[in-house]
């Protein structure tokens, strides 16, 4: 099935890139070339944590292949560590066991080759957005005339160009997560992470960037990981749909989205798929909440009781 | 006698805050650094810094005096501990509270080590660096006008002590205006334009 799909993006791929290389100098927002998407796996990766509470199991015996180029999206409730896994991918932190893959190698340190794009957007305060954008090339010794084609380029790509000299806190939540997207696009990345970077966003910004997302990806065929709670947006945009389930997080379940592309959030078939994961979401938050409650119930020892919270209510 | 006497004083004063102000900074902020970083450092020095900056810094000038004599160095480490603790102790906690989506940003674009902390981490924590510098600054000027009022030494602390052996009042109160003029210019002419550069980048409102 999602063969079909890379076909349909190669097609769509080569076909854009043999457009804007045709003219010169290119239009305002054209995607420049670029490396394309490299595969990522978790091989039973697991990762605790000891805490003073004592060992947290954060994530068991994840399994999860991404093919190059392909646009996977997280889907799951808080705490079903979904932000983990891109961090493992990232290279920011490593598993407790198991393997964690990126194309022929094992991750073993973050590198600009997987760019993360943050729910806050993380953009430098103290720089402006260009020097913001430049930020990773500078530390990739870029010489100063490249860096700035390159962010010209970028700038356009996401229609910020006028507003290069703006620091983040002039700028929208929307500009900002745009600019974070340029910044993660700078070094031309294989592998683009993005942990929610439109939830704290208005619908129709959101819809916007979507679009803008999907026209990146289309045209560059970088794997993407994308987490979002949203399921919508998770149809969308995925080309596949990962649902992790918590405590301990794992995948649960997953998807595909044979859906032609550009989409729209208010397609119809995108809402029918929405549905058919929403319930199956639900229920797995419900079997959560209903352990958590039966915890709370088979287990009054734990408490000592001379604590006077757990006496409210008694005997009413 | 008063020409001559004042700017020479003043000069003599000013080069010691410069030279201590200096040291305190090349001091204050390394350590903070290694304080809010790592763990041995803390349990090294933390304490210790702690303790220490909750001690006027004049207790330590007969201490000095012991070691040093009745020398410059005697007063520049008044002077640099007065300024170094509060640069210390306000570096550990801006840095500490760098939001760790800005480090983590870093990280992902290959920056680690010395280069992660002097391109990334320090700039974010410059706005709360700045807070303690200016803390550490007017330490400093008190430090070093205790210093001079109890050790003779020139600078402008011994010129009022002078006005007070000879019961000029005029004297100690041009002093004092001298040394109120000193404290306010510095800061103009030191922070003003970083405070206005923070302003504008972090979006701070201006008063
Ligand atoms: N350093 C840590 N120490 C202890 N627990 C941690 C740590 N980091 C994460 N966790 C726990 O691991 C679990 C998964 O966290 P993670 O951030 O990956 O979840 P998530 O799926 O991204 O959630 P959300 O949707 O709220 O962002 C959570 O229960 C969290 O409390
Ligand atoms: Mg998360």
């Amino acid at each position: 099935m999602f063969t079909f799909a890379k076909a349909w993006v190669e097609e769509r791929g080569v076909s854009l890139r043999a457009v804007t290389s045709s003219i010169r100098p290119p239009p305002p927002s054209s995607i420049p070339p670029s490396r394309s998407g490299a595969s990522v796996a978790l091989e039973d990766v697991s990762l605790s944590v000891t805490t003073e509470a004592g060992a947290v199991e954060i994530l068991r015996e994840a399994t999860l292949s991404v093919a190059a180029g392909e646009f996977v999206c997280l889907l799951g409730p808080s705490g079903s560590g979904k932000s983990t896994i891109l961090n493992l991918i990232a290279g920011l932190s490593r598993p407790t066991s198991g393997r964690v893959r990126y194309g022929d190698g094992g991750v073993t340190r973050p590198g600009p080759d997987r760019a993360v794009v943050f729910q806050d957007a993380a953009l430098f305060p103290w720089l402006t957005l260009r020097a913001n954008i430049e930020f990773p090339l500078k530390l990739q010794h870029w010489p100063a005339d490249a860096r700035r084609a390159r962010s010209e380029e970028l700038l356009r790509l996401v229609h910020l160009w006028r507003f290069q000299e703006r620091f983040p806190h002039e700028l929208s939540g929307g500009m900002r997560q745009r600019g974070a997207i340029a910044r993660a696009l700078a070094t031309d990345p294989a592998v683009l992470l993005m942990d929610e970077p439109f939830a704290a966003l208005d619908s129709q910004t959101r819809e916007i960037l979507q679009g803008e997302v999907e026209r990146i990806w289309s045209a560059t065929r970088k794997t993407v990981i994308f987490v979002t709670h949203n399921v919508r947006e998770a149809v969308r945009l995925g080309d596949r749909i990962v649902l992790m389930g918590t405590r301990p997080g794992r995948v649960l379940h997953e998807e595909f989205v044979d859906l032609p592309r550009p989409r729209s959030s208010n397609d119809a078939r995108v809402a029918t798929l929405a549905t058919g994961i929403a319930r199956r979401i639900a229920s797995e938050v419900e079997k959560v909440a209903r352990e958590e409650a039966d915890d709370a119930w088979v287990a009054p020892g734990d408490h000592r009781p001379g604590d006077p919270r757990r006496q409210l209510g008694r005997g009413i | 006698m008063r020409d001559g006497t004042l700017p020479r004083a003043l000069a003599i004063t000013v080069a010691r805050l410069i030279v201590g102000y200096g040291i305190a900074l090349l001091i204050g902020v390394p350590l903070g650094t290694s304080l809010a970083r790592s763990r041995l450092a803390k349990q090294a020095f933390g304490p210790i810094v702690l303790g220490l900056s909750s001690v006027p810094s004049i207790c330590w000038l007969p201490l000095a005096i012991v070691w040093f004599g009745l020398s410059e160095l005697a007063i520049q480490l008044v002077v640099v501990l007065g300024a170094a603790l509060p640069i210390a102790v306000a570096t550990e906690n801006s840095v500490r509270h760098v939001a760790p989506s800005i480090e983590r940003a870093a990280r992902t674009m290959g920056a680690d080590g010395a280069r992660l902390m002097l391109t990334v981490t320090l700039p974010a924590a410059l706005p709360g660096i700045l807070g303690g510098a200016k803390i550490g600054w007017t330490f400093a000027l008190r430090s070093l006008m205790a210093g001079e009022l109890l050790f003779v030494s020139g600078g402008l602390g011994q010129l009022l002590e002078t006005g007070r052996d000879l019961g000029d009042t005029a004297l100690v109160l041009g002093v004092v205006v001298v040394i109120v003029a000193l404290g306010r210019l510095s800061e103009v002419l030191l922070f003003s334009r970083f405070d206005r550069a923070i302003a504008r980048r972090w979006g701070v409102e201006e008063l």
